[in-house]
């Protein structure tokens, strides 16, 4: 009686495989998903990254997108991790690149932050709309980027290498942005990218 | 392989029809296909690095492809990271993961070893029946070669290699944890090609940070089968300036083991004494790519087809991580994850009969040189005339604690990348 069930869910499971058809799309389908299966180690399939330190780069602004890889690649964004990545990505086709990721849909990080901590940063955060706006998504047309749902940690790392002079060294249109952040202790900038990942 | 195991797999198996059907035609040997074939199938032999990622990126490439994956081991245990159990820096529980994210992806996993493979008949054998497959990925890892070293093969059990995360590495740990001050902690390095080239000078850094801190009397002996560091030399050999109980031996290849005196030799006939011993032996490949005669004239690692890591010798079978040769890639987890990916893809192209993608794998690899800071060497490749070929190597211009908090973010986001 067994060997006749089984038997029987056999020969159903495989009509079902027969009359499926194609698959579906699938999460691999998507035009630049296999160049960018390089990038998922660190930055999550898709973009989507789990971690504190890696940024989340699902649903990223092309132009940003980038601007990041370009700078990474020439050593104007200094980082020897991202530097023959980037070399990488410029010779897969950096528009492809920039164009899956963009399409990629975007979660925010899963990195809890401490709910005092963001309203500590809430109110330190005004010294930072005058760029980011209020909202802190950002104006791309002055090259601004949006900062939400960033994981924390990335986000400090940022601005502590701002502050130090060690992003972009010696890039006039970010004089004022490391001025500003030279001015800010390194408990707020905690307190910031927390407020900054919060945001939705 | 119990009987409970395989009621286990029958029920949550596509078809379980045949066991009984088949089972009364096969001769003594094998008892049968207990999982016969209702679609397209790949079966994966090894849940590593490279296995278990090119399971769950075949489910996610191509979900009407069945997959199948043998792994003995009921838990995944990082080798990246374990250097700090040694240390006591951080616990094997935090590096410990189960199979449970593959099976939501659909990923049939089999936690028993496959025992042969046949190529012609596209069959691994399990216990005493076999599987069916239409493509074979072969991700078995090393294995040592307990012969090149007198002695080793008979004193397994306290000659300790830790090159394999798991109990050794809590074993390990503990040895050094009951070291006497004032003690002699022998570390031998095995001859180019091994698993991790980093890893030996990593785990020297976590022996002599964890004398250093607890056991200020006591020395470490590096005993280097090599002319020199073979990774990322002059940060390491900058680390070490802070540990002065860190005595490195290049050219010092270990020939002889005697646990009974406590004692190597190396193969000049230097004899170093030691309280706490940790020999990594030679390696070659995993067994069973050894024996279903995947490896090539050295006899000790697979040659592969670089766009689709098929293997040159057997049609339809492909071998992905530290087993293979021939790339200009070190055998790293990194590496072996990103052959897992480029693996898959290739496959499921293969098997609905399109041309493969050409995609570059890439190489992130940290190493802790104490309890807070590491070093980084990145490596970015691309395909030139159907080869990997190396667009830049890069370093970390020292150690930091910024490397070391990014390497934990590599680490968390390439554990998920692989199981979950």
């Amino acid at each position: 009686m067994r060997t006749i069930f089984r038997l029987i869910g056999g020969s159903l499971s495989l009509s079902v495989v027969l009359a499926s058809g194609p698959a579906a799309a699938g999460p691999l389908d998507a035009p630049g998903a296999a160049k960018a299966l390089a990038c998922s180690a660190c930055h999550g399939l898709g973009g989507q990254s789990p971690s504190n330190t890696m940024p989340v780069i699902a649903g990223i602004a092309p132009w940003y997108f980038k601007k990041a890889i370009e700078d990474y690649a020439a050593g104007r964004r200094p980082s020897p991790e991202m530097e023959p990545y980037a070399k990488y990505v410029l010779e897969a086709g950096v528009d492809d690149l920039a164009s899956y990721f963009a399409s990629q849909p975007r979660q925010p990080t899963a990195v809890r932050v401490d709910a005092g901590a963001v309203e500590r940063g809430r109110v330190a955060s005004q010294q930072c709309v005058v760029c980011h706006v209020e909202s802190g998504k950002g104006d791309p047309a002055k090259g601004i980027p949006d900062l939400r749902g960033q994981p924390p940690g990335y986000l400090a790392n940022q601005m502590l290498l701002f502050k130090a002079d060690r992003r972009s060294p010696g890039d006039a249109t970010l004089k004022a942005l490391k001025e500003l952040m030279k001015s800010i202790p390194d408990d707020q900038i905690a307190d910031l990218a927390a407020y900054y990942s919060s945001l939705r | 392989m119990t009987r409970l195991t395989r009621r286990e797999f029958l029920r949550t198996s596509a078809s379980g029809a045949g066991l009984a059907l088949l089972a009364a035609g096969c001769g003594p040997a094998i008892k049968g296909d207990f999982a016969p074939k209702a679609g397209r199938r790949v079966v994966v032999i090894g849940g590593g690095w490279g296995g278990a990622t090119a399971a769950k990126y075949l489910r996610l490439a191509d979900a009407s492809i069945e997959v199948v994956l043998l792994e003995p081991n009921r838990q995944f245990v990082s080798c990246p990271f374990s250097n700090l159990v040694l240390s006591g820096v951080r616990s094997i529980d935090g590096l410990t993961f189960g199979y449970g994210g593959l099976r939501s992806h659909g990923v049939r996993v089999y936690h028993d070893a496959a025992s042969a493979i046949e190529p012609d008949v596209r069959r691994v054998r399990v216990g005493e029946g076999y599987l069916e497959y239409d493509r074979l990925i072969v991700s078995p890892g090393v294995e040592f070669q307990w012969e090149q070293v007198d002695g080793l093969a008979a004193a397994q059990d306290r000659v300790l290699h830790a090159w394999k995360a798991g109990p050794q590495t809590v074993e390990l740990a503990r040895q050094l944890a009951a070291m006497p001050d004032g003690g002699v902690f022998v570390l031998t390095v095995p001859p180019v090609a091994y698993r991790c080239p980093p890893g030996p000078y990593e785990r020297a850094c976590q022996v002599a940070w964890s004398l250093k801190t607890k056991k200020p009397r006591s020395k470490l002996v590096v005993l280097d089968a090599n002319a020199n560091v073979v990774s990322k030399a002059a940060l390491f050999r900058a680390a070490w300036k802070d540990y002065p109980n860190l005595e490195y031996r290049a050219s010092n290849k270990v020939v002889k083991v005697d646990p009974s005196t406590r004692e190597v030799t190396t193969e000049f006939g230097d004899r170093v004494k030691y309280d706490v011993i940790n020999l990594i032996p030679p390696q070659r490949a995993g067994t069973i790519a050894v024996q279903a005669d995947l490896v090539g004239a050295d006899k000790r690692w697979c040659e592969v087809n670089h766009l689709t890591y098929e293997s040159v010798k057997h049609k339809n079978v492909h071998v992905i991580g530290d087993s293979t040769i021939g790339l200009p890639v070190p055998k790293s987890g990194n590496i072996a994850n990103a052959m897992g990916k480029i693996c898959a893809v290739a496959v499921v192209h293969l098997l609905n009969g399109k041309e493969p993608p050409a995609m570059a794998p890439g190489n992130t690899c940290y190493s802790w040189v104490n309890d807070h800071e590491a070093i980084a060497v990145v490596n970015a490749y691309r395909i030139e005339g159907g080869k990997v070929v190396q667009i830049e190597q890069k370093l970390t211009p020292g150690q930091s604690a910024q490397w070391a908090q990014n390497a934990v973010g590599w680490a968390t986001s390439i554990w998920q990348d692989m199981l979950a």
